[in-house]
């Protein structure tokens, strides 16, 4: 018995120090992912900024962005676009190859960029991205030209979107769609190792990685020898491990633990701001009260979004005012002196409207009550502030709060006074989706103009704004349709949206991709 | 013999209904499958399009129905929505964790729970058994959430004994304790009981007059007497723990068929719904099969009565 025991002892203090050993040696990072369900890993296929999570550790873009939104040069050495803005023709790296071995080159550009436009590989963010693709024309191994039908303002934003990320055409050929997906191959400072169904995804160092953009510290391979994204949907179970010393990196972390980390010093945090739409609420200038524009601009001078969202997220995250958020390329200050918290305001401009106080607290008319219905599908917390302010000057918002389902049965039915809505984007040309006329929802056929706010006018500018020439009319045009959409009291911003990130404080270089969503782990190592 | 035919039979009837229900509730419930999948991102109309082309999702719903019967007489039970992979691989892939937390959770439930019944039930009415009741009614009634929580907190953060969220058989304690207490407190509930009533029987009385030592009494003479109740329930709930669950799932992030329920569900991933139906059916009628075998195992009283029928 004794023996037995001896032996036992002896093994595991073996593996311990061997376990030890190996950890002196190489930096092994556990990051804490919120979302269990990834579906695929295939930039050109995926939707999901939690699976872009991964992706962007895992790939390279022709054009390298930082967390700022500025260019580098990526894959591509350098790029030029034709005087008539249709071609865009890049130079590209002769020095890298694909974790399987495959050399990048121009073919893989084209393979690339000819599958995400296929129907077959079943696209859901990249051939939108993609804009209107024409071809990729091989000029020479490392000179690809990437051809337009028209002209795309947004094109070079495109290229640095994790969704069009290079992927290896000998993998795709030999995994075929779905088997890429699971086991996805590309030119990344991380390689692919494992997946653990809902439970984790191992990706290992590139140890060939010698492409780092320049606005990176590092060169040569990471210090990440080994990169895990444990998935763990439940909060307090996140911040639990992450304070236990079980994982080192956590996304999504609650405001009140930012706060916490924050003064003891415990954990270190960084917290970026989101581009694309702010948390915000589309109006329904269709039904109900919200058709007076007095009153939709009377609900907007009721909030204090200032003090609401210093209430929720303890500073973390900032009030939004316009109809992108204010890192979000073309973005317009001028949105900062609309509605702000004014109540007298508010009641003002109901009582002009005809709206006059009952007896119970809610406004009436022509004994019609002044009722909002409020199907809300994110942040139920919020909604219920906006509910607690508008009461104050005479609203009777009835907060509901749905399923995805539930909210897409109150689209086609068009039964709702607002919805709420937020979208991670790099480009201001996002706003043509939710503000253009074509897009307002029909039964059966999802579309993005909750508002159903119809106007030749925005239609005209937002199509324009698409194919600017220059960066000058671009962002003249995002200003106008920007002033527009706020002229109308049509999206109600609240506050902008936040990716609250908190580690060990013995780390350093941990950095937001462009987006201010994803992490670049390529820089993360010991200080 | 005649008895497990007859219960065999009963299977085809009872999948057949449960696949055609759970088809047409699924099809009825609103919300745009295409819609889900997309998680509510902006596409253009033609991405929308391809999902659901690709989805098999414009063909009309008798086509989808009786295409669905015939592939799944065939064992095959379709491609996922979500990830496009064979629903029966993704089922494959989340049992094991399944598997390992209900026995975990078996484990610890049968034991405390037989533990504490016997405990109580040896000398009812007493402090110990009041006590032992009182532990019983927080096992069944505390929210396992709130469990998972706690343990999290006091083991995990706290006196860091234990890992949270990491790997291997250490990593399956907290969790099996758990589900495991819900499942105990059952369990000594039914043991205290069931016990409580065959001590009172006649024959206990005369093996105690013939001078039997209690241990033997308890061990030998009652307990086994005793066991049907408590059999009985096991089944049920080891039913309920092998289908997953969800809630100590999530709470300690493991993956397993009560999250990929979960997940399907929200997202009206048809085929993963269907299939996870399937499985589950099978598993309880299966499970109902053994439940019925141990009884005659237990009371061979049973075994003779179904011989002579």
């Amino acid at each position: 018995m004794k023996k037995i025991f001896k032996t036992i002892f002896g093994i595991s203090t073996l593996f311990f120090s061997l376990s030890f050993f190996s950890m002196a040696n190489a930096l092994d990072i556990v990051f804490a992912e919120d979302r269990p369900d990834l579906r695929t890993l295939d930039p050109r296929i995926t939707q999901s900024r939690h699976e872009e999570m991964l992706i962007v550790n895992i790939f390279d873009q022709l054009i390298a962005a930082d967390s700022e939104g500025n260019h580098y040069p990526g894959l591509a050495k350098s790029w030029e676009v034709s005087g008539d803005g249709l071609e865009y023709t890049f130079n590209l790296r002769n020095d890298v190859t694909f974790h399987d071995g495959t050399k990048f080159n121009a073919a893989a550009v084209k393979a690339t960029f000819d599958s995400i436009v296929d129907p077959e590989t079943g696209s859901q963010g990249a051939v939108d991205i993609l804009g209107p693709y024409k071809e990729t024309v091989v000029v020479d191994d490392y000179t690809a030209k990437v051809v337009f039908e028209r002209r795309y303002g947004s094109a070079l934003t495109a290229f640095t979107e994790t969704e069009l990320s290079i992927v290896s055409p000998t993998a795709l050929s030999e995994l075929g769609n779905e088997g890429f997906g699971m086991a996805p191959v590309g030119t990344g400072p991380f390689m692919f190792k494992n997946w653990e169904a809902n439970k984790k995804v191992e990706l290992v160092r590139n140890p060939d990685y010698n492409w780092a953009p320049e606005y990176m510290d590092g060169s040569g391979p990471s210090q990440v020898a080994n990169l895990t994204y444990r998935l763990i949907k439940d909060t307090s179970t996140r911040v639990a491990a992450l304070e236990a010393g079980e994982i080192d990196i956590a996304e999504l972390v609650p405001p009140l633990d930012m706060n916490r980390f924050d003064g003891s010093g415990e954990l270190s945090t960084i917290a970026g701001t989101v581009s694309g739409l702010p948390y915000a609420a589309f109006l329904n200038t269709t039904v109900g009260v919200f058709q007076d524009i007095n009153v939709r601009k009377a609900f907007f001078h009721s909030l204090d979004r200032v003090k609401m969202t210093s209430d929720l997220f303890f500073g973390y995250a900032d009030a939004a005012f316009g109809p992108i958020s204010s890192s979000t390329p073309s973005y317009w200050k001028g949105n900062e002196d609309y509605y702000g918290y004014n109540p007298d305001g508010a009641v003002a401009l109901l009582e002009e409207a005809g709206w006059k106080m009952g007896s119970d607290g809610v406004r009436e008319k022509n004994g019609e009550k002044l009722t909002v219905f409020f199907p809300c599908l994110l942040e139920p917390d919020t909604c219920v502030a906006i509910q607690g302010y508008a009461n104050k000057v005479g609203f009777d918002v009835n907060v509901e709060v749905v399923m995805k389902a539930r909210q897409d049965e109150l689209i086609f039915a068009n039964g709702y006074d607002m919805l709420v809505i937020r979208w991670v984007s790099l480009d201001p040309g996002v706003l043509i989706i939710p503000f253009h006329s074509r897009n307002i929802p029909q039964p059966g056929k999802f579309k993005f103009n909750w508002a159903r706010y119809a106007n030749p006018e925005l239609d005209q500018l937002l199509e324009d704004a698409e194919s600017a020439e220059t960066q000058e009319t671009k962002d003249d045009l995002y200003m106008q349709i920007q002033k527009h959409i706020m002229d109308q009291a049509i999206f109600l911003a609240i506050h902008d949206q936040v990716q609250t990130v908190a580690y060990n404080p013995e780390l350093e270089g941990v950095r937001f991709a462009n987006g201010n969503w994803q992490l670049r782990m390529y820089d993360v190592r010991k200080k | 013999m005649n008895f497990f035919l007859k219960k065999l039979l009963i299977v085809v009837p009872t999948l057949y209904i449960a696949w055609t229900v759970v088809f047409v509730t699924l099809n009825i419930i609103p919300g745009d499958p295409v819609n889900l999948m997309l998680g509510g991102r902006p596409a253009s109309d033609e991405v929308r399009e391809n999902v659901r082309k690709n989805l098999g999702l414009d063909k009309p719903v008798i086509e989808r129905y009786g295409s669905f019967l015939i592939n799944a007489t065939k064992g095959d039970l379709g491609k996922s929505y979500l990830t496009r992979q064979p629903v029966t691989k993704m089922i494959k892939e989340n049992m094991w964790p399944t598997i390992e937390l209900s026995i975990g959770g078996l484990i610890f439930g049968v034991f405390f729970g037989v533990l504490f019944g016997v405990f109580a039930g040896t000398k009812p009415n007493s402090i110990r058994d009041t006590i032992s009741m009182i532990i019983a009614l927080c096992g069944i009634s505390l929210p396992s959430f709130w469990i998972g929580m706690m343990l999290i907190y006091i083991f995990g953060t706290t006196l860091g004994w234990v890992p949270i969220v990491g790997d291997g058989f250490v990593s399956l304690i907290l969790p099996s304790i758990s589900v495991g207490l819900f499942f105990a407190g059952g369990m000594a509930r039914l043991t205290r009981s069931s016990l409580v009533d065959v001590l009172n029987q006649d024959y206990i009385r005369t093996a105690r007059s013939k001078g039997i030592s209690k241990y033997n009494i308890i061990l030998k003479h009652s307990l086994r007497n005793a066991m049907i109740p408590p059999v009985t329930l096991l089944g049920i709930q080891f039913g309920l723990l092998i289908t997953g669950a969800v809630i100590t799932e999530e709470v300690f992030a493991r993956p397993g068929l009560g999250q990929l329920l979960l997940q399907a569900i929200l997202a009206k991933d048809i085929p993963l719904v269907q299939a996870l139906v399937v499985y589950m059916t099978a598993v309880y009628i299966f499970l109902n099969l053994i439940v019925d075998f141990t009884y005659g195992i237990i009371d061979p009283r049973i075994r003779l009565e179904r011989k002579n029928q």
